[in-house]
């Protein structure tokens, strides 16, 4: 039969495109035969403004890309300048760190497969159960940092202030007790769903050759084989004190994808649960405060595993009290440029499960 | 078999959903309340929470932690017949530091001698752009800019805040930060009794 192509337009405003995100679908039928991803409706200028601003004041700033997991953007932002500083981080506060970049990631996955679950058509409930257990965490964030999504908890050289004790109890209650049952729980509610397995199983999401040509990382890299993490290809911070496994799953199909964020998560509260054993008493932090950094000049790149892929940030500064020039590699913008690869020969109704694979988030896609 | 999955799924939110009505009978027969208390919200917040923990805002709402930050105020010290002694000295740097530049001071002169005085004529923070960031809080030298816990601003109008609106006293502050105000308090107290010792070693130096 004589067919004629249609261009479907996703977006910006499908309530499934995670944010303002647009996609030209070419459909041949219901199979996708070409994919154009219209980025930049949330652009904001996140890198210029951060040459106009002193290296301390991007730190708010960094909360906004990734919005889920302010403490990872700070962390990586943090690292690139002190690297540049060549200062160094007091122990206690790597410690602080490591649990609230941890925690942030086990609440990151945790949304990623409600709301995997909420792009599936399955609304609202697990969803809604993911949240309740973010909810707990961010109130966490809430009393340390002072605010439940932008923390702006890191400074150069530590962290801004120390976990209370009664904080620092809820964190011991919630890693050893609340979270692992939570995760058993979801994993209960959905992992043997037949209905949930047949829509993911043997859904080719991309494979690892693909994902390595792309530049593809994160999670979606790891379900495709590739055991490829910075908190061990790169360690920073004080990942090589810690004794876990970089979670890894064969296939790269969805059920895969799906299965390795509930990996991960047990693998970021089993290095919660060392770091909260181990966190030395002392300062949090090595430097005294001051709203003025001296950062002589100098340029640095700075990486970390965000729960999404690999977070960079590419610092340049000559010594005056603003970078002067100061770039963000975030993971989805690098992510999404496999989008087409992926979705290619499949069906439409597979692109918005896809598309949430990938796990984008548009304040650091379009920055 | 097919649909032990769907089943034992099942068994999940319908352990939620009877979890949800034993709490409330449990915290009944208890002689306890769950709803609209600050112990029945705490619980709620609390790693045993089981079953709906929503929170019935603005019936209820969640209790602040200390270190909540929302658009700041200044402070004030009552003075006696209740002059307000505005800890602000007008010295700059939370305008400097604030990142979308949201903070504008008038500094005062002395209309006889033209000299600047240490207190603000005009203090502007434009609460739509600030972002909430904390630093201007954090780096003011003299605990004169505190962030507040007050969130639920909303407005028909632009929220330029002047002195009117952010100034609020140091007995406020003290209710909504008790630790750091008592952290401030001694650091001031501190530095004001070496002040005071400086002082009165002074004039003693010449005499002896
Ligand atoms: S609020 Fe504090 S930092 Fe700002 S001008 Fe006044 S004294 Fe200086
Ligand atoms: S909280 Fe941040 S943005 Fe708001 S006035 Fe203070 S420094 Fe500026």
């Amino acid at each position: 039969m004589n067919t004629d192509r249609i261009v479907v337009n996703m977006g910006p405003h499908h309530p499934s495109t995670h944010g303002v995100f647009r996609a030209a679908l070419t459909l041949d039928g219901e199979t996708i035969v070409g994919l154009k991803p219209v980025v930049g409706y949330l652009h904001r200028n996140h890198d210029k403004i951060g040459e106009r601003n002193t290296f301390l004041q991007n730190m708010p700033y960094t909360d906004r890309l990734d919005y889920f997991n302010s403490m990872s953007n700070n962390l990586g932002y943090a690292i690139t300048v002190e690297k540049l500083m060549n200062i160094p981080v007091a122990e206690r506060a790597e410690y602080i760190r490591v649990i609230m970049a941890e925690l942030s990631r086990v609440q990151n996955h945790l949304v990623f497969i409600g709301m995997l679950l909420n792009d599936l058509g399955a609304m609202y409930t697990p969803a809604l159960y993911a949240f309740e257990e973010r909810e707990l965490i961010l109130d966490i964030f809430e009393a340390v940092s002072g605010a439940r999504m932008m923390c702006n908890y890191l400074r150069f050289g530590g962290v801004v202030r120390d976990i209370p004790p009664y904080v620092m109890q809820k964190i011991k209650d919630l890693v050893t007790d609340r979270l692992p049952a939570k995760t058993d729980e979801m994993e209960r509610l959905l992992s043997e769903n037949e209905v949930f397995v047949s829509r993911l199983k043997g859904v080719r999401v991309v494979d690892a050759e693909t994902a390595i040509k792309y530049s593809v990382t994160g999670p979606v890299l790891r379900a495709a084989g590739v055991p490829y993490d910075l908190r061990r290809a790169d360690p920073y911070s004080i990942y090589d004190r810690f004794d876990f496994d970089v979670a890894v799953r064969q296939n790269g199909d969805m059920m895969d994808n799906y299965l390795i964020r509930l990996d991960e998560i047990r693998q970021s509260l089993r290095i919660l649960e060392q770091a909260v054993k181990q966190i030395p008493d002392g300062p949090i932090n090595s430097q005294k405060p001051a709203y003025q950094v001296r950062v002589p000049a100098g340029e640095a790149y700075g990486r970390i595993e965000s729960p999404k892929g690999e977070l960079a940030f590419y610092v340049v500064s000559n010594g005056k009290p603003n970078p002067w020039r100061y770039h963000v590699r975030p993971a989805s913008f690098v992510n999404i440029t496999c989008l087409e690869q992926m979705c290619i020969g499949t069906k439409i109704a597979d692109f918005v499960a896809l598309l949430g694979m990938l796990d984008i988030v548009m304040g650091e896609l379009d920055r | 078999m097919y649909g032990k999955g769907i089943l034992k799924g099942l068994s999940v939110t319908w352990k939620r959903f009877w979890d949800t009505y034993t709490e409330d009978i449990s915290w009944m027969l208890s002689g306890k309340k769950r709803y609209y208390t600050e112990e029945g919200i705490k619980h709620r917040a609390s790693k045993h929470t089981k079953g709906i923990f929503t929170v019935q805002y603005p019936e209820e709402q969640l209790i602040q932690p200390e270190e909540f930050r929302y658009v700041p105020f200044l402070v004030y010290d009552e003075g006696a017949e209740g002059k307000k002694e505005v800890r602000c000295t007008s010295c700059g740097i939370c305008a400097k530091v604030c990142p979308p530049q949201c903070i504008w001071i008038v500094r005062s002169n002395d209309p006889n001698t033209g000299r600047p005085i240490p207190e603000p004529t005009e203090f502007y923070i434009d609460a739509d752009v600030c972002m909430n960031c904390g630093f201007c809080a954090e780096y003011c030298p003299f605990d004169a800019i505190i962030m507040d816990h007050d969130f639920d601003i909303a407005s028909y109008t632009r929220n330029v805040y002047g002195m009117d609106k952010l100034l609020k006293p140091a007995s406020y502050y003290k209710n909504i930060r008790p630790e750091n105000y008592e952290r401030n308090d001694a650091e001031r107290k501190a530095k004001e009794a070496a002040r005071a010792a400086k002082a009165a070693a002074k004039p003693a130096a010449p005499a002896s």
